[in-house]
């Protein structure tokens, strides 16, 4: 196809009509609808991970469902957006049960008793964060009476 | 611009063949141009995903809720070091695995794992007892070997630093 066609005007004189070849656009943009009707997800997502961390990658499938959670990020232990512990204070302290977690767990606690809500936690952790410190929250929240959890992935 | 009007200007179908045709683009560029910028904000990149686990049981308050003469089950257990993982049963070492580089041999630990799991008297469940230095990405990663294995209760534990100190 001619990118410039030549068009004879009633005066005689000659317009140039540009075309632009829309054909490869157009392919490009299928391709890109596929791709992207392939990634669209129409439940929606049910658990936000938090932008403060990198989430372990693993070949789990299983889906996470509405539950309490807890962030323990590279420098915090986190739950709804406030910082319950610094991950520094951990290397001083040789008490497994972090206080501020377990009382907030306790105040989690009394509200779930009041709605359906099950008593599971998911464990948002950043990938590089030793265990020492996953230990301790979740000895806290077995303290607490929270003994089923779930750790927040990546699937692969 | 000529459009695909084949009764136009009296051109007989074949005609109109040979002749130039240009389709109108312009509707579907539209639908195009509205609907991707749609898909890309909904669009999903990374899925997540959740990995079940429990804390093991207490064995003395097991042992005190049954009778007196039963014996608690021993259960496969995986300890993750920063050299090597183990496969132990009770206080039997069963398997230890070197760390490869910068990875653990995770196909080499779940085929250990599977012969030993044929041979365990608790098949479902695997016991993970990292150090405290290990990093939480191989901690996922042997959860996920232990999955595969089939064992469908992975319970984490801790590993003692220095088992000949007692703690």
């Amino acid at each position: 196809m001619n990118i410039h066609k030549k068009k004879f005007s009633g005066s005689g004189g000659i317009t140039d009509i540009i075309k632009p070849q829309m054909t490869s656009l157009i392919d490009i943009l299928t391709l890109l609808l596929v791709f992207l009707i392939q990634s669209f997800n129409a439940e929606g997502t049910l658990v936000t991970p938090s932008s403060d961390l990198e989430l372990p990658l693993s070949s789990s499938k299983k889906q996470p469902g509405p539950s309490m959670m807890i962030e323990i990020t590279r420098d915090a232990v986190v739950a709804e957006g406030k910082q319950l512990a610094a991950n520094a204070s951990f290397a001083t302290s040789s008490d497994l049960l972090v206080q501020n977690v377990y009382s907030w767990l306790g105040q989690q606690k009394g509200r779930i008793a009041a709605t359906a809500e099950p008593r599971q936690i998911i464990i948002q952790c950043d990938r590089e964060i030793e265990f020492n410190i996953v230990k301790r929250v979740m000895y806290t929240c077995s303290k607490a009476g929270f003994t089923d959890f779930s750790v927040l992935v990546i699937e692969e | 611009m000529k459009t695909l009007s084949v009764g136009k200007k009296g051109f007989l179908p074949s005609e109109a063949i040979e002749a130039e045709i240009d389709i109108d683009v312009k509707p579907i560029m539209n639908v195009l141009i509205i609907l991707i910028p749609f898909l890309v904000s909904v669009a999903v990149y990374t899925n997540l995903a959740v990995i079940d686990m429990s804390l093991p049981p207490n064995v003395t308050a097991a042992a005190g809720a049954g009778p007196a003469n039963q014996k608690p089950r021993l259960k496969i257990t995986v300890l993750v070091a920063q050299t090597y993982c183990a496969i132990t049963l009770g206080e039997t070492l069963l398997d230890s695995i070197p760390r490869a580089g910068d990875e653990y041999p995770y196909d080499t630990l779940a085929a250990r794992l599977l012969v030993r799991r044929a041979g365990a008297d608790v098949k479902d469940e695997v016991i993970v007892a990292p150090r405290d230095r290990i990093h939480f990405r191989y901690v996922v990663r042997i959860m996920d070997a232990c999955k595969k294995t089939g064992f469908e209760k992975v319970s984490l534990a801790s590993a003692t630093e220095n088992p000949e100190g007692g703690r």
